[in-house]
């Protein structure tokens, strides 16, 4: 994994008009996607990572959404301040992005082998049937038997494991630098879900290419990520290497997402007066409409300062085997002392 | 998003307002109207509109007043039209309710009777219960209302069979209430919707069959007036006298015209899958 | 379907005996008395001798025979002058929906794409006007407006396609627009409904993601989408112009099917009544059936599902 960064997000912010007032879904979001690195992007229904990502490709429906400032830097261009026409011919060449539910992301009237070579042929020129020829092959890459009659099939003669096997045959089919993973385990049964995660980590090592995996759940971080930045309420509140996030998290939140993950070891160790209780994080993730200016976690967090209730708090680095930050009072103090 | 709202209740305002404009016209006909819109003025001839005269919209072939006319043939129009919606609303709803909610069989026999009245153009059906039952005025009232039927009894019965299986409706039957309880009680509010758009939808359309009706004289018979059938005397003069066409057309189009926009306001506003919809 | 037609049939054979002032009658009229044995071959002649019940079964069964009964006014046979007229008929109503088509779909793909509130709204309104008219107003107006000029009017001096393709397009031209204008404008509304509900759903998001160009989303993944529903309803409403051509048939003297069922109905003329109004329900639950094969062809859902069975 070299060093060399691939793709830089600084200060990402996207808002939503609604009948309620204003959402922002995305405020401020900075992160540096490394050539080749898989970054797990972490967090609760709703804390705005899906949306981080659809603003990184400008597919952000608008209205009622506006992406309201920061920049995204790829291939030493801001692709929020370039035009239409310049993102468009990197979306599904240099950046691609595969969903969660196959069922509704493939089209239902077209057949697989078509939505494959659109891509191709778009990107790579490719004529009909060369295009056609490259995704049979990639069908048979990504472990679809009988590759050549099931290429004129279409979405619902799949199953859902196969259907999301398409999506990532026709996201990595030209190759592209950066592949944004939303939830793509998501929707399918446990056991498919090791079997997609193992397809994405074997294809996009062949060619280095970079993933942004958004998940909720930490099980699918832990065995596919490099690094992972944790999300809260549209902000990131802790960026560090797997290794050091899971051993030693800093952040209250990372922590008590860690605490929740139920343990049959933990259970046997602590059982004094009967089942311990599982636990999870008391209250409820806040309204993004109109957020005051605190920490957004404060309500929840069992070391909440007067501070923490009046100001956000700042990027806080810290040592770490990778480049490490946490946004929260209590390291800001530490560090000062 | 506001302006949105607004726009959609715009669109069902302006429906409502021009509906209400004659509604108001057909309350003054009844105390006043320009001039007396059966007798003939043979003096008078398929006169040009001119305010000096008085006759603001002119006047026919037979000498009578265009404008009073078609003030009186609101009332006409607008009476039948609503009758015969409210007829086969009542019909069409409770055939389409029965069947939705006993299902099996009585569905299948039910909605076949639908299915045949569904297989006559609306025009044609209309046309023909009008031969059967006689060129009466009232008559008109149960042609267009038949035709109405089966629509009324599709939609109702669709709205039934999708909250059939709601689990409320298990509730009520487990706590021992009785079919027509649960149906008046529970099912009838959740129906309201479609079926109020659907109404202020045929309330448009039963003006164009009565006027079609008229027109082809199996509606309301001369000399009362309706709209359509003063478009049909209109047919021989109006290349001398484009006026008795233009005006009484004119009318017909416009109330139309409103209870479809208050038709499809309604729905834009009652219809929450439609909300986020640009 | 079939016990549909057989319900069809049922309602068409009884409803007629049901309009007052049987034919008898109205053929005796103020003749003088005839004798009971004259009376009796009249009643046999005119179908009135047996129990009603037994005459729908004869009925029946001479209609599955191609037997429709002779015109009590002229004294032809009922099923050859229907299907004479038939053609006309046909190529009004197809010619009118042609023209709503070409109308109404561009107009909504357009209306949906389009993120213009206003001219939404106006767009709206010319959709809502387009049925609001009176297909029998427009079509007087037309006329009024093209007396003149023969080319456009037929008015009783008709030409088959037959003879002379380019004039008889030009002749029915006018009055497939009359009938199509209403058509056009319900097919512009569902278009535009049913784009605008495709293009919220993911698989558009995932085109754009694959970098298409806009175009290509529009035409080649929404528009397949969105176009079914469009399918449905114009099908369904071909049946209704089969009755909407009865008035413009009237107001532009074309002899169609429609002019033929009218004046059979103010003539009293009931074997006419009886065959026309079943020909055409035949015709408009034929067309349904027509409609769900050509929705079942498109659909790759439903196809490929049938394949399987």
């Amino acid at each position: 994994m070299s060093d060399e960064s691939i793709l830089r997000v600084e200060g990402l912010v996207t808002q939503f008009r609604t009948e309620y007032g204003l959402v922002k879904a995305v405020d401020g979001v900075s992160f540096e996607l490394r050539r080749g690195e898989t970054l797990g992007l972490v967090g609760e229904s709703g804390c705005g990572k899906s949306v981080t990502n659809l603003s990184i490709l400008k597919l952000i429906q608008s209205p009622p959404g506006k992406i309201a400032g920061g920049r995204v830097i790829f291939q030493g261009r801001d692709l929020l301040a370039a035009p239409e026409e310049e993102v468009r011919v990197l979306r599904g060449k240099n950046i691609s992005m595969i969903f969660q539910d196959p069922l509704t992301s493939l089209n239902p009237v077209l057949r697989v082998s078509v939505q494959i070579a659109e891509a191709l042929q778009l990107h790579h020129g490719l004529g009909k049937r060369e295009a056609k020829a490259k995704a049979i092959e990639m069908l048979k890459l990504i472990g679809i038997p009988d590759p050549e009659r099931r290429a004129d099939d279409y979405p619902h003669q799949f199953s859902g494991g196969m259907r999301q096997r398409v999506m990532i045959a026709m996201a990595l089919s030209c190759d592209p630098d950066i592949l944004i993973a939303d939830e793509p385990t998501t929707a399918l049964d446990v056991t498919i879900q090791a079997q997609i995660l193992d397809l994405i980590k074997n294809l996009t090592a062949r060619n280095k290419t970079a993933v942004i995996m958004i998940t909720h759940d930490l099980g699918v971080v832990a065995g596919m990520c490099d690094s992972i930045c944790v999300m809260y309420a549209g902000r990131i509140v802790e960026r560090a290497s797997v290794d050091d996030l899971f051993y030693d998290p800093k952040h209250p939140y990372t922590r008590g997402l860690l605490d929740s993950i139920p343990r049959v070891d933990r259970a046997a160790a602590y059982g004094r007066d009967g089942p311990e209780r599982l636990y999870s994080i008391p209250g409820s993730p806040p309204s993004l409409v109109d957020m005051p200016d605190c920490c957004p976690f404060h309500p929840r967090c069992a070391h909440a300062m007067d501070i923490c209730r009046s100001s956000y708090p700042p990027e806080t680095r810290l040592e770490g085997s990778a480049p490490r930050t946490v946004n929260c009072w209590l390291h800001v103090e530490e560090k000062r002392r | 998003m506001a302006t949105n709202r607004l726009t959609r209740n715009g669109i069902a305002m302006t429906g409502l307002v021009i509906v209400a404009f004659y509604l108001a016209i057909i309350v003054v006909s009844l105390f006043w109207l320009p001039f007396d819109p059966v007798t003939m003025d043979t003096q008078h001839l398929l006169e040009a509109p001119s305010l000096a005269t008085g006759h603001v919209f002119g006047t026919d072939e037979f000498g009578r007043d265009i404008l009073s006319r078609i003030m009186k043939g609101c009332s006409v129009s607008l009476i039948i039209s609503i009758f015969a919606t409210a007829l086969g609303a009542v019909f069409g709803t409770f055939m389409g309710i029965w069947a939705g909610y006993l299902g099996g069989r009585w569905d299948h026999w039910i909605m076949r009777v639908a299915d045949v009245l569904f297989s006559f153009p609306s025009l044609l059906l209309a046309i023909f219960v009008m031969s059967i039952l006689g060129e009466k005025t009232f008559n008109v009232v149960f042609a267009i209302g038949i035709v109405y039927i089966p629509q009324f009894a599709r939609i109702s019965r669709g709205a039934i069979l999708t909250i059939k299986s709601n689990e409320f409706v298990r509730a009520a039957r487990s706590n021992g209430a009785s079919s027509s309880f649960i149906l008046f009680r529970h099912l009838l509010p959740n129906i309201l919707v479609p079926l109020i758009v659907q109404v202020s939808l045929s309330l448009s359309v039963a003006v164009l069959l009565e006027s079609s009706l008229s027109f082809l004289g199996l509606g309301v018979q001369p000399p009362a007036p309706s709209w359509g059938n003063m478009l049909s005397g209109a047919r021989k003069v109006m290349v001398i006298a484009p006026w008795t066409a233009i005006y009484p057309g004119f009318a017909i189009v416009l109330l139309v015209l409103g209870f479809n926009l208050l038709g499809d306001g309604l729905r834009d506003i009652l219809d929450p899958r439609l909300r986020n919809v640009r | 379907m079939i016990p549909v037609l057989f319900g069809v049939s049922i309602v068409v054979f009884f409803l007629v005996r049901l309009i007052p002032g049987s034919a008898l009658e109205m053929y005796m009229g103020t003749q003088v008395e005839a004798t009971p044995q004259q009376m009796e071959e009249l009643k046999r002649i005119f179908g009135e001798d047996k129990p009603v019940p037994v005459l729908y079964v004869e009925w029946l069964g001479r209609l599955v025979r191609g037997d429709f009964g002779y015109s009590l006014r002229t004294g032809r046979p009922v099923l050859p002058d229907i299907l004479a007229r038939f053609p006309l008929s046909l190529e009004l109503t197809l010619f009118a929906l042609f023209l709503a088509l070409l109308l109404g779909i561009p107009q909504g793909i357009f209306a949906s794409i389009k993120k213009n509130p206003v001219g939404d709204v106006i767009n709206r309104i010319i959709g809502l006007l387009g049925l609001s008219l009176p297909q029998f107003w427009l079509a007087s107006l037309m006329v009024l407006a093209f007396a003149n000029s023969r080319g456009w009017i037929a008015m009783g001096n008709y030409v088959k396609f037959t003879v002379d393709p380019l004039k008889n397009l030009q002749m029915l031209f006018l009055p497939s627009l009359a009938i199509g204008v209403g058509l056009a404008a319900v097919i512009m509304r569902y278009t535009r409904n049913s784009m605008l509900e495709v293009l919220q759903m993911d698989y558009i998001r995932t085109a754009k993601a694959k970098g298409l160009k806009r175009r290509v989303v529009i035409f080649r993944h929404a528009l397949k989408n969105a176009i079914l529903p469009v399918i449905t309803v114009a099908g369904f409403n071909t049946g209704y112009l089969l009755g909407g051509a009865i008035v413009i048939e009237e107001v532009f003297a074309l002899p169609g099917m429609g002019r033929l069922a009218l004046y059979a109905i103010y003539q009293r003329d009931y074997p006419v009544i009886q065959g026309i109004v079943l020909v055409i329900a035949a015709l408009f639950v034929l067309v349904n059936l027509v409609t769900d094969l050509i929705y079942a062809l498109v659909d790759p859902r439903i196809r490929l599902d049938e394949g399987r069975k």
